[in-house]
């Protein structure tokens, strides 16, 4: 076991008019420290192209995530799609990243543009071995991998971007490739780096797009704890207890919360600084406490962030905003978005007689309720999350 | 003399904001930067009070609209 992990960040645009994607991502993790990813791409576009992909994936995914060969789940897919009226074939191409114990890749793919590997800021070209299923041929590689690996898988869609408009023949798998490798060395987290291809694809294709458009990125990186603090524990004589248990763990230190601030500085007998500064006039200003990597005010801060999430979930489209910004909920949302990949949650019950005002938009329930729902969105980003409460 | 402002969330909800950029104005507009040292902190623990302010010692409670108020009453005859 090393302490390397996949980011995995995918998004899919819509043909332009369709309502349904015909483009599917499935990421499944098995018990067995491996991650099956599939991207399928149905044949046609709308609702029949929506089920063809959808059962591909989730056929694919579940099967090789039981440990199942390459060989039975194209047969299952290839007996059980249903056969499409028009066109006479049962049809939906795929790409497969599966990752195991974060040592290794194998990559498997049928009739997708072919997966971009990225090592050392380059293209690299993986060995390919052919196989033929059920007269499908199928490309299949094996990869040992190494810490800043990107993989990108894409439907055709990417490599159909602009044609007949912007470019003669679309966006040449090669043009994508130097394209990609300028970002390279940013540092950017797999859903950015998704983002930024599918929104050039979007642009290319004038913000209509004549097919179904997917991209799934996947970085490999080393594991990085975070921890976050939140709230004053409901009994007062436990503060000692949460604030060296807190401490005491590796990692980034975050700690929210006026009073939960005070209690840290306490603490660590260092003083608390306010920085009098509003870049954004919504969120109160952040704080220094030395030994600790960042202070913020606590519900207000943390509801920013919570919406920052839920954005970063759909089209991450707020990632203008928090990727640069100085005030508290933007810098946790880089922390805990891109720098994190296992975030500890120290979450303390007390409550705060002045927020218990009906007049005011913040109470005890809402502070417990942002906790957990903002857990279950870091969740769903692929990080390991644990929350403790005192 | 030093001011300081509580900026935690009620005060912030009840418009801490605009107290510290009112002042940082008014300081500004009499040239007392040298003399008035305007800081915050987070929770005083005087939440239902808010917008909390300590000056030398003392503590205040203060809205936007009393801040210039504030400022002519107990800021600008001590400077």
């Amino acid at each position: 076991m090393n302490d390397l992990c996949a980011d995995i960040g995918y998004h899919s645009i819509n043909k332009y008019g369709e309502e349904l994607c015909g483009d599917n991502v499935q990421v499944v993790e098995s018990a067995d420290n491996s991650i099956t990813i599939v991207l399928a791409d149905g044949l046609g576009s709308g609702v029949k192209a929506n089920i063809l992909s959808m059962l591909t994936s989730k056929i694919i995914s579940t099967m090789m995530a039981e440990g199942l060969k390459i060989e039975d789940c194209v047969e299952t897919i290839a007996q059980t799609l249903p056969v499409c009226s028009e066109r006479g074939v049962a049809y939906s191409t795929f790409t497969i990243i599966s990752i195991i114990n974060n040592e290794e890749a194998e990559i498997i793919q049928y009739d997708n543009p072919p997966v971009i590997m990225l090592r050392d800021g380059e293209e690299y070209k993986m060995p390919i071995t052919e196989m033929f299923i059920d007269g499908k041929k199928i490309l299949r590689s094996h990869i040992e991998l190494r810490e800043n690996d990107v993989f990108i898988a894409m439907s055709d869609g990417c490599i159909h971007a602009g044609v007949g408009e912007s470019l003669n023949f679309g966006w040449d798998r090669k043009e994508i490739v130097s394209y990609m490798e300028t970002f390279f060395d940013v540092g950017f987290t797999a859903k950015t780096l998704n983002t930024i291809l599918l929104d050039e694809c979007c642009k290319l294709y004038g913000g209509k797009p004549g097919d179904d458009t997917t991209a799934c990125t996947v970085r490999i990186r080393k594991r990085e704890p975070m921890n976050l603090l939140i709230g004053p524990p409901s009994n007062r004589d436990d503060c000692n207890k949460m604030m060296s248990l807190f401490f005491a763990k590796q990692g980034k230190h975050i700690v929210c919360g006026g009073t939960t601030s005070t209690i840290a500085a306490k603490y660590l007998n260092k003083p608390i600084r306010a920085v009098m500064e509003f870049p954004d006039p919504e969120i109160p200003p952040i704080a220094t406490i030395e030994g600790v990597d960042l202070v913020t005010e606590g519900v207000i801060t943390i509801n920013k962030v919570l919406h920052y999430a839920r954005n970063y979930l759909e089209d991450n489209e707020s990632y203008t905003q928090w990727s640069y910004k100085h005030d508290g909920a933007s810098m946790i949302a880089r922390l805990l978005f891109e720098e994190a990949t296992d975030i500890n949650f120290y979450v303390g019950m007390a409550m705060n007689p002045a927020h218990q005002n009906p007049d005011l938009p913040i109470n005890f329930n809402i502070k417990m309720r942002l906790v957990e729902e903002l857990s279950e969105c870091l969740k769903k980003m692929g990080k390991r999350i644990k929350v403790s409460y005192f | 003399m030093k001011i300081t402002i509580c900026i935690g969330s009620s005060c912030h909800l009840k418009g801490s904001r605009q107290v510290v950029e009112k002042l940082q104005e008014l300081i500004a507009q009499h040239d007392l930067q040298e003399k008035v040292e305007l800081s915050g902190t987070f929770c005083m623990e005087n939440c239902q009070k808010g917008v909390c302010a300590m000056l030398d010692g003392r503590v205040f409670s203060l809205t936007p609209e009393q801040t210039e108020l504030f400022f002519k009453e107990e800021i600008l005859p001590k400077a």
